[in-house]
């Protein structure tokens, strides 16, 4: 645990000179929400954007060739990939607080009202799709790097552009187990906790088996 | 346990290249070059020792330690410098401790402050504002701060200036002196091994050539001299390479033969002699 | 003591160090019981391998002129040494004989040579 953690400080590290811009990015999204007069919009938008910003621990220690250093520090490479998983679950963590938090008073300054079921749904759903963005990506930064394995940083825009069309088009009531999910927050987030602890294990596994089998 | 490093048998395949049955050992206390000419295999050796690449066979000890079984305890002791450094260029001298201190129980604060003022580093700098020289020393410190016991160089001097080189030099020989500390040192610039290496590890080709003392390595060679009509065929199939010209050739032989040779001027072999003439295996240039 | 490495003379280093200590000792530079630099602080000092440094003081122990001492250092014998004189006289002996060789060489009859010998004797008292 003490490894993890100190790999997780590594990475927290080397994005440290960029944190200004990826805090910038948060504020968009409050935009978006308010002009959407929806927070699940905002949230899913919020998150699709703090997803696209995982690849920068990726590219800078790419342009530094920094694998070097990470290639003689007495630490396992098990720790070192769940140390990154970890740092990018925070960065997420922050965002969907922060967007938890700004996109509400926004809406309420407006006028909007926002349920508490709202707020749960918007919640569950912003965490569901940062797992899903970057369970993705992630194995996908390890197997190629930063720079060919560019294209894994628009699969939030494109899970975002899916999601705005769900939103709409999906007719609430057909799936029992949807309905079960949206009427008992509970429940809800149970599911989506187990899912998306189930995603992490098999996407942290992949990384492992990559790294441990990648060459400097 | 008297032995730092212990390479054995390692092997490795890549499309084209091939380094072959590499074995050699590395006492505690002394300072070994691992020298060849580019792309002979150096780095890959390296990096293998470093368990950077996969090894196809064969088997790597650093102070006792499996590379790959106990690669945590392995590196806990160990000090890697490249021929450029592997740190953020964004960080600051300071911050570079601070992300990598973390990793190493004994790191001494006191010990990397001191060292960077006796390198003239200031802690203020960028990592990205540093010459070369300064980087390399960087890299330097930071192993000393947690006190490696071995020290793996991969062509630190290329790209520096002589006066940098020198300085290297002289801080690995002090870096020694306690006799609790070695060096791997990686080059094809073998004028900096010439004196101050005790062991040299000759790889050619992806093929261990050599590995020993110094003084035997360049002892077992010697070089000759003499006009075109005394090159006989004999003689030349003796010889471990050869250099023809219109006024005569020089030859490398080895040490044990030169009684066949003794009419000839002899002179003894520098390490770039007995590289270059064995590199070229033989063939022949005018 | 004075010790200075050359690097075009040919000489082996080791060898180079063993022959600088050695006439230092019979010179007198260094005294019996006075201590040789630690290997590893020559090795470093001249920027020489400790693999070199550690030939020059096992082979000068073993001709006797220095004694090693583990963890102490390395002792200079001194001149009156039993070794060192058997050393010297030893020495004497292959000079002489080389030069009774090149005398042959040279066709120098023997009173020719004690001749010669004489005359470098004297030469050298009066140094």
């Amino acid at each position: 645990m003490n490894n993890i953690w100190k790999a997780t400080k590594l990475d927290f590290s080397l994005i440290r000179p960029y944190v200004k811009t990826i805090c910038f990015t948060m504020i968009l999204p409050v935009v978006f929400a308010a002009i959407n007069h929806s927070l699940l919009t905002g949230i899913s938008f919020a998150m699709c954007f703090i997803a696209m910003t995982t690849g920068y621990t990726f590219s800078i220690t790419e342009k530094n060739s920094m694998e070097r250093l990470y290639g003689i520090l007495p630490i396992r490479k098990s720790d070192m990939v769940i140390g990154r998983y970890i740092f990018i679950i925070i960065m997420g963590a922050i965002a969907l607080i922060f967007s938890l938090v700004a996109h509400p008073i926004i809406l309420l300054i407006l006028g909007e009202s926002v349920s508490i079921l709202d707020f749960i749904n918007a919640a569950t759903t912003g965490i569901f799709l940062f797992a899903l963005y970057t369970v993705f990506q992630l194995p996908g930064y390890y197997k190629l790097g930063s720079i060919k394995g560019r294209v894994f940083m628009y699969i939030p825009v494109a899970g975002f552009l899916i999601t705005l069309l769900l939103i709409t088009k999906i007719p609430v009531g057909k799936s029992m187990l949807f309905v079960t999910l949206i009427n008992s927050p509970v429940l809800l987030i149970v599911f989506a906790i187990m899912l998306v602890a189930v995603m992490y294990a098999i996407s942290i596994w992949v990384s492992i088996k990559i790294l441990k089998n990648k060459e400097i | 346990m008297n032995n730092y490093l212990e390479v054995r048998n390692l092997s490795k395949s890549f499309e084209g290249f091939q380094l072959h049955d590499i074995t050699f050992t590395l006492p505690k206390g002394y300072i070994m070059g691992l020298i060849g000419p580019n792309g002979s295999g150096k780095t890959t050796t390296i990096k293998l020792i470093l368990n950077m690449l996969k090894r196809t066979s064969g088997e790597v000890k650093i102070l006792g330690f499996d590379s790959i079984t106990n690669e945590q305890e392995a590196k806990r002791n160990l000090g890697v410098v490249f021929d450029s450094n592997y740190f953020s260029d964004e960080w600051k001298i300071s911050q570079v401790e601070k992300s990598v201190s973390a990793f190493y129980e004994n790191w001494n604060t006191q010990k990397f402050s001191e060292t960077l003022k006796r390198f003239h580093i200031q802690p203020s700098k960028k990592v990205k504002e540093l010459s070369k020289g300064m980087q390399m020393k960087l890299m330097l410190a930071c192993a000393f701060s947690y006190d490696a016991k071995l020290l793996i160089l991969d062509e630190p001097t290329s790209g520096l200036d002589p006066v940098s080189r020198d300085e290297l030099l002289h801080i690995l020989s002090e870096y020694i002196e306690d006799g609790e500390h070695s060096v791997l040192f990686s080059t094809h610039i073998t004028g900096d091994l010439e004196r101050t290496a005790d062991y040299i590890t000759y790889i050619s080709y992806g093929e261990l050539f050599f590995s020993g003392g110094k003084d035997e390595f360049i002892d077992s060679f010697k070089i000759v001299k003499g006009g075109c009509e005394e090159l006989s065929a004999d003689l030349s199939k003796k010889m471990l390479g050869i250099r023809k010209f219109s006024t005569g050739f020089e030859a490398l032989v080895k040490t044990e033969d030169l009684r066949q040779f003794a009419h000839l001027n002899v002179e003894p072999a520098t390490i770039d002699d007995i590289v270059v003439f064995t590199s070229r295996k033989g063939e022949q240039y005018e | 003591m004075k010790l200075i490495i050359s690097n075009i003379s040919g000489i082996p280093i080791y060898e180079q160090i063993k022959q600088q200590i050695k006439s230092a000792i019979m010179s007198g530079d260094l005294q019996a019981d006075e201590t040789l630099p630690s290997l590893r602080t020559l090795a470093k000092e001249l920027k020489i391998s400790v693999l070199t440094a550690t030939r020059a003081y096992t082979e000068l122990e073993q001709e006797g002129f220095v004694k090693n001492i583990q963890g102490r250092g390395c002792f200079v014998l001194g001149q009156g040494s039993e070794l060192l004189r058997e050393q010297l006289i030893c020495k004497i002996e292959n000079n002489l004989s080389e030069a009774i060789h090149a005398a042959r060489v040279a066709d120098l009859s023997e009173e020719e040579l004690h001749h010669l010998l004489s005359i470098l004797m004297e030469e050298k008292t009066d140094e």
